[in-house]
């Protein structure tokens, strides 16, 4: 269970817009600098945001320019946790992990690829349809990775 | 949203330089893509793909390369990559990307190994 984001929390609404996870990448950055986070696991957390506010804008709120992507940010025992929220309904079936041979080879799709890095780089990540409607990726990322 | 990448091609003995100006997203592929096709077009057989130590690549980036890969694998070609940071080449090496294209520390030694 992730924990909730009660502490120093950080709020940024984006318009469904590709190219502005950017402003919430950097916001990340700011933040991850300011609690003392390790310049290659801000790096980490740079692309985390990022990917899920893409992944957000694209799959949850399905490109509509008349819909919000939420992103929270918090601090607390050494994890920096996140949550991206967006209107959607969530995944229906995750794409299996990126086979770049197949993938070159035109046998599978170049899909999953933000989703796989995701998952690579966190150290926790949930997904959660919303009792109030939309969609939640939470994710907790420690400052200092161990193993 | 704007987005734009430059691309220089710059010839080195056998190597053709594709030195790459701006992030690297989704909106790259037909920069990226006219820049190959004008290499192929010009016979190159080693390709080395020199990006900004400090830009944003994205998934969207990261299909677009391997898109390159692909056409480079189908035509023999032998392609590089050099300029990105340890951030990113821990992610291609994670997504696989280092499978097919080796990452090189500089031009200078990409140029060397790949001559």
């Amino acid at each position: 269970m992730i924990a909730d984001l009660n502490q120093h929390t950080v709020e940024v609404i984006l318009s469904n817009e590709l190219g502005y996870e950017r402003i919430a990448m950097d916001c990340s950055a700011s933040f991850a600098k300011i609690i003392g986070c390790p310049a290659d696991r801000i790096e980490d957390l740079k692309t985390v945001v990022a990917e899920a506010a893409m992944n957000a804008m694209q799959h949850g709120n399905q490109g509509r320019a008349n819909a919000k992507v939420t992103i929270y940010m918090g601090f607390k025992d050494d994890t920096i946790n996140v949550a991206v929220i967006d209107e959607g309904e969530g995944i229906r079936k995750f794409p299996p992990k990126p086979d770049i041979a197949k993938i070159i080879d035109n046998i599978d799709p170049p899909i999953g690829i933000g989703l796989f890095l995701i998952k690579q780089l966190a150290d926790q990540v949930e997904f959660k349809q919303r009792i109030y409607g939309g969609h939640v990726v939470k994710m907790a990322i420690k400052i200092k990775r161990t193993g | 949203m704007l987005h734009k990448n430059e691309i220089k091609l710059e010839q080195h003995g056998f190597v053709t330089l594709l030195d790459i100006q701006g992030d690297i997203t989704a909106f790259s592929e037909p920069y990226l893509k006219e820049a190959y096709e004008n290499a192929d077009s010009q016979g190159a057989s080693h390709i080395l793909l020199k990006m900004e130590r400090d830009i944003y690549i994205n998934s969207g980036g990261i299909g677009v390369l391997i898109q390159i890969l692909a056409h480079t694998k189908q035509k023999n070609q032998l392609i590089g990559i050099t300029g990105i940071s340890d951030h990113f080449k821990k992610i291609f090496g994670m997504v696989g990307i280092t499978k097919f294209a080796k990452i090189y520390d500089s031009v200078e030694e990409a140029l060397e190994m790949m001559a």
